[in-house]
């Protein structure tokens, strides 16, 4: 109906109604549909995508598809009791090297009982991821081998898309704080390529325990520090911390120390070099008005290759160099001491329901870059992408290395 | 005829004085009284469904589920909102304390942290305008009575109260608020920035018995700015339920499921 019509009926209905534009609304409030949605213990989507990916060394392009099955399940089963499990299915054409075209990533299977409010227990494999930095997240103790698919570099994707550990886990909680304990096993001794494996080894390759205690101290403050150890490693310490900078920005920081081996020495198992080392990511947000969160994190890591070491072991031998970046990558550890990334989301961006997300990394040692763009698109039910990316440098550094120098990908995803 | 001694009649005057002005409650008690209708003064859940509108279409929908009580040293609320519509953002939550703002995303396991203008831009920062104690952060002073046209269509003869921001948790610079003067119900705010630019209308409206007294089971919000940019919000499903402080924190995101 024309708005001058329903305004022309509503001061006609109800003379007091002068100011038009408030009428209108409330009409249309009046027509407004009264279902209510029930909440659901499960929910699952389809992803299909298909793209192109171009080589360096003249290798040409590649075209690639992809589907995805994305199940998660959050059921209550008696008083207390919880079951939760999260699963993801990736087929691949063609087969990502040295895989298999199915990949099934086991992210979640746990059993949760509560006898408490306060109080809680888990035991399966739980996701317990920690940290409050976007890009790096040296306080989140149990990332090492839990990506079993790369489906995309954001760091979200990545966040979501892995394996978690097998642990028994207890919580207690108070007023402000939180005290959780967990227990991680050793089950299987190296990660599996099997297409449908549940990939203990990823995860539970040795025996692991962590402590991680939280406890508000003004209602800005809410610190969290953690204590990280296990078979044959020293224990480390982590910390994280926010705090608001106004009504629009967001400061943070993320730690994690200890006695530890360097990097290269874990990587290639050189001679024992322990000394106490320092891992830390720390930045800030902004968001303006027009919803545009820029966030820009500085990242650092002692354990890593200073800037000589690095240049070093790119001008010498290929395989320590290519044990080295498998190492990290598998760690999901910086490669060298420092990296610069920055991050933006612009939610409604020019019109409503598109959301578009960059982000860029930047090696500052090899001055490397890496470069992402998406643009996403929510319908009712549905979202529709559009992906690229680009990784330069010069030969051997940490972006200009790896094979695929440019690659876009546009995607369909359908929520059920 | 035997006269009243001035000084006893002098006593009388005043003493009716007193109690006429104890009678009469300020402005801040009016806006307390409705705060009290809005919200119920024990721990509660509500789900709250969201429905908007641009220039006459519906272009979006959500459901939360809202889960909130009353500090009990400062008064304010502090709510856990789990979403649980559109599928897409199903069984994310957002944690509102103070200033403690904390979106958790179930998939990745991620708490991020938020400032308060990301809460203000997000879909649930119209909860800003119904779970809220106004009483609390802003100085209410009385600006008349009037006859103010409600939102559904009839007349109410209002207090009309001008609120000026008093706290740094207050996320308007100033309000009008419109107070029914039998029943002490809030018909109708206005929310203004600090440079005098209306941010939104809300119309609180279809009056029910819910958890013991008559509140609004549905708030129309008109954008200052876009007028054809309008929020209808829905309240169903209210119910009386424990919300223990220990579950208002980031640690507790991760396992918070309600029955």
């Amino acid at each position: 109906m024309h708005r001058w019509l329903v305004c022309v009926m509503a001061v006609a209905l109800w003379p007091q109604w002068a100011h038009c534009d408030d009428s209108d609304a409330l009409l249309l409030a009046d027509a407004a549909p009264r279902q209510v949605a029930a909440a659901k213990d499960w929910q699952w989507y389809a992803e299909g995508a298909f793209g192109q990916a171009a080589w360096r060394h003249g290798l040409g392009r590649d075209a690639n598809q992809r589907l995805s099955l994305d199940v998660q399940l959050d059921k209550s089963l008696t008083t207390g009791w919880r079951a939760v499990l999260a699963n993801r299915l990736d087929l691949n054409w063609p087969a990502p090297s040295g895989q298999q075209h199915s990949i099934n990533t086991l992210k979640e299977a746990y059993l949760s009982w509560q006898p408490q409010d306060e109080r809680s227990f888990d035991i399966g494999r739980v996701n317990a991821r920690y940290g409050v930095a976007t890009g790096y997240n040296p306080s989140d103790f149990l990332r090492a081998g839990a990506i079993r698919s790369l489906v995309s570099v954001d760091p979200a994707s990545l966040k979501k898309n892995r394996l978690g550990s097998v642990m028994l886990r207890a919580q207690t909680l108070w007023r402000g704080g939180a005290l959780t304990a967990l227990v991680s096993p050793k089950l299987a001794q190296q990660a599996s390529t099997e297409a449908f494996s549940a990939d203990f080894g990823a995860t539970n390759n040795q025996q692991r325990w962590l402590l991680a205690l939280s406890q508000q101290v003004s209602e800005d403050l809410n610190p969290q520090w953690l204590l990280h150890g296990g078979q044959g490693q020293a224990t480390q310490l982590g910390f994280n911390l926010t705090t608001l900078l106004g009504d629009a920005g967001v400061a943070f920081i993320e730690w994690s120390g200890g006695r530890d081996r360097s990097q290269w020495a874990q990587a290639l198992q050189r001679a024992d070099d322990t000394a106490w080392r320092n891992r830390l990511a720390s930045g800030l947000s902004y968001t303006t008005a027009s919803k545009l969160t820029l966030t820009l994190e500085y990242d650092h890591n002692s354990a890593a290759l200073d800037r000589a070491s690095w240049a070093a072991l790119r001008h010498g031998p290929s395989a320590a160099y290519l044990q080295y970046r498998q190492w990290t990558q598998r760690s999901q550890e910086l490669p060298t001491r420092q990296a610069l990334g920055v991050y933006a989301l612009w939610q409604d961006a020019l019109v409503q329901r598109l959301e578009l997300n960059a982000m860029l990394r930047h090696n500052l040692a090899d001055h490397s870059r890496l470069a992402w763009l998406e643009a996403r698109y929510h319908l009712e039910r549905a979202d529709l992408a559009l992906q690229w990316q680009v990784q330069s440098g010069k030969a051997g550094s940490e972006y200009g290395t790896a094979p695929q120098h440019r690659a876009w990908q546009a995607l369909v995803r359908r929520y059920f | 005829m035997k006269t009243t001694p001035l000084p006893l009649l002098a006593l009388l005057l005043a003493g009716m004085l007193a109690l006429a002005a104890q009678a009469t409650p300020s402005a801040q008690d009016i806006l307390a009284a409705s705060d009290a209708v809005r919200n119920p003064e024990h721990p509660f859940g509500v789900t709250n469904t969201l429905i908007e509108y641009r220039n006459g279409q519906q272009t979006g929908s959500s459901t939360l589920g809202i889960y909130s009580r009353a500090d009990a040293h400062s008064g304010r609320f502090r709510s856990l909102v789990r979403f649980v519509a559109p599928a897409r953002d199903a069984g994310k939550l957002m944690l509102y304390s103070g200033k403690d703002l904390w979106f958790y995303d179930p998939a990745n396991k991620a708490s991020v942290r938020l400032s308060p203008q990301q809460r203000l831009l997000g879909q649930a920062s119209n909860g800003d305008v119904v779970s809220v104690n106004l009483a609390l952060d802003y100085r209410a002073s009385d600006a008349g009575e009037e006859d103010v046209p409600d939102g559904e269509r009839g007349t109410r003869h209002c207090h009309k109260l001008t609120l000026a921001a008093r706290t740094p948790e207050a996320s308007y610079h100033h309000i009008e608020i419109w107070i029914d003067t039998g029943t002490l119900q809030p018909v109708k705010a206005r929310f203004y920035a600090e440079s005098g630019k209306l941010l939104k209308t809300a119309y609180f409206r279809h009056y029910r018995k819910q958890l013991g007294a008559e509140r609004p089971t549905e708030t129309v919000i008109i954008d200052g700015l876009d007028p054809n940019w309008v929020t209808v919000m829905r309240f169903s499903d209210w119910v009386q339920r424990e919300v223990p402080d220990a579950w208002l924190q980031r640690d507790y995101l991760a396992r918070f499921k309600p029955d």
